[in-house]
């Protein structure tokens, strides 16, 4: 099993590398989630797979690798289509789980 | 590497953008919702999916209130049914809901449809012409040849052949060198240069005209001395000077001759190369003047009755109220003008008065003073005259008589006056020419 999560691990390892050595797009090609936070007011999220959760104190993304929730008060989504998505609102803390 | 999609808000280009996306959003009109019941999240992602644009999402405690496009909205349904959340309409924002509200006041639609309806119409005539660059041809006379040639303030735009125009007013008016027609919306402008140049080649025009093929360079005129006098002072510019000064001349004589010869080696004349004769030339003569003014005259006395009356023009018909002769004997006086939000439009409306003076006729007897001022001031008009054509006065000799009822002013001045009319030069062929050539 272990052998087994370290070949994954590897695997994922050489994949990064080719990526960055072709420079392709990380978000894209790697499936991660892009956030850009424009101080502690907004964020603005791309490449997710939807929303789990959401209420004024916290919201919880699903990516296609992890899942991110953004904590704070009076939280609220400007916009939400299928690409990407702008949350405002006082942000205090971003989590990978 | 970074794909750059659409940024964040905060950059300076996006704030066109958002107003564009905004426009957008108007014109195709939102609703404001409240969204809630089992899982409201999933069917925000499952609206996303679908591509249905949502925006503007709060939470007031359970219930989510949201912002979705009308397309969008026909489509959530099943959306709403799978996921087991209920959907209220709240607002409806943009131009699908304004524009029935509009349509349904008939009155309303019916005077924009209209207006536009007019505008276009009216757009399809000639309203105002306006005349530039004319001079020594005054407006009434454009306007006549205009009337004349079926250009008229209401004709269609189509029915007017611009070029055409054009070439019928440099063909009607020769002294106009260069004429330029052109539409501006509704308006017909018309630039017209007029010819400026001495009179010689006008002349010139019509000689060329009588004489088709007798010359083949047009050039070749002479200076000829209009009156009889003594050259004062002369300066040619071009042409061969035949008077020095001091000499006296005789009307009619060549001073300056147009033919210019060029000689051989020998002193012969090899050929004449002809020139327009350009010279100033001051000749000092005798010129008389008189005026008179008969002891009677009438003199319109005006007994201060007035009466006006008003009327409305409209391109070429106006109304007016009917008016009867308002006196006996009268002169009228008439004030046209045109508001100025319909000059600016060119609609060809005006509005006048016309003021009825009534007078009266009275037989009057000039004293000799008011004889005096009043050929006084003739003479004077006349000295302006020519002081305007540059004449310098040397003498001046002024009497005035007493004839037979008529007071008589005689004067007799010595002036010097710049002259010199162009005259066409006498051709002379050398012969010895030919055959150099």
């Amino acid at each position: 099993m272990r052998r087994n999560n370290d070949r994954i691990q590897r695997n994922e390892e050489r994949k990064e590398s080719l990526i960055d050595s072709l420079r392709f797009p990380k978000d894209i090609c790697m499936g991660a989630m892009k956030v850009t936070l424009t101080g502690n007011r907004e964020a603005w999220i791309e490449n997710y797979r939807g929303l789990l959760e959401y209420t004024e104190s916290h919201i919880l993304l699903q990516g296609r690798t992890c899942q991110v929730c953004f904590e704070g008060a009076r939280l609220s989504i400007d916009y939400y289509t299928n690409e990407d998505m702008k949350i405002s609102g006082c942000i205090s803390c971003v989590r990978y789980l | 590497m970074r794909i750059e999609r659409g940024k964040p808000e905060g950059d300076c280009g996006i704030g066109k953008e958002q107003a564009m996306i905004r426009f957008l959003k108007y014109m195709k009109g939102y609703l404001r919702v409240r969204v809630w019941g089992f899982s409201p999240e999933r069917f925000m992602n499952l609206c996303s999916n679908k591509g249905i644009l949502l925006w503007d999402i709060v939470r007031e405690g359970d219930v989510y209130y949201m912002n979705i496009t009308l397309k969008g909205f026909w489509e959530i349904r099943p959306i709403a049914k799978k996921t087991g959340t209920r959907v209220a309409i709240l607002e409806r924002y943009g131009l699908p809901f304004f524009l029935p509200r509009l349509l349904k006041r008939k009155m309303f639609v019916l005077g924009l449809v209209l207006a536009v309806v007019f505008w276009t119409v009216s757009s399809f005539f000639i309203w105002d012409i306006n005349l530039n660059g004319n001079y020594q041809i005054t407006d009434d006379v454009l306007q006549d040849f205009l009337k004349g040639n079926q250009v008229r303030i209401g004709m269609r735009r189509d029915d007017l052949d611009i070029q055409e125009l054009e070439k019928q007013i440099r063909r009607q008016f020769p002294q106009i060198t260069w004429a330029s027609v052109r539409l501006d919306g509704t308006k017909l402008l018309i630039d017209i240069k007029e010819n400026d140049a001495p009179i010689a080649t006008r002349e010139h025009a019509v000689d060329e005209k009588h004489s088709m093929g007798g010359a083949q360079d047009a050039t070749g005129t002479d200076l000829v001395a209009e009156y009889n006098g003594r050259v004062v002072s002369i300066i040619v510019r071009s042409g061969v000077p035949k008077v020095a000064i001091g000499d006296t001349v005789e009307k009619g004589t060549v001073m300056v001759e147009g033919k210019v010869p060029v000689y051989n080696e020998d002193a012969t004349v090899r050929e004449y190369s002809y020139v327009d004769a350009d010279a100033d030339i001051v000749l000092e003569h005798a010129s008389e003047f008189t005026a008179s003014l008969p002891f009677d005259h009438t003199e319109k006395r005006y007994t201060g009755r007035e009466k006006s009356s008003h009327y409305i023009k409209l391109g070429d018909r106006s109304w007016a109220l009917p008016e009867n002769r308002p006196f006996l004997v009268y002169d009228s006086v008439i004030k046209e003008s045109r508001p100025l939000m319909l000059e600016r439009l060119s609609v060809p409306a005006f509005w006048g008065t016309v003021t009825y003076r009534e007078y009266q006729n009275v037989e009057y007897k000039y004293t000799a003073e008011e004889a005096k001022v009043h050929l006084n001031q003739k003479l004077m008009d006349f000295l302006a005259e020519l002081e305007e054509k540059g004449v310098q006065i040397i003498e001046k000799d002024v009497k005035i008589e007493t004839g037979n009822d008529v007071w008589v002013l005689k004067g007799q001045f010595l002036v010097q006056e710049p002259v010199g009319a162009s005259v066409r030069t006498e051709r002379i062929e050398v012969e010895k020419t030919e055959e150099n050539e």
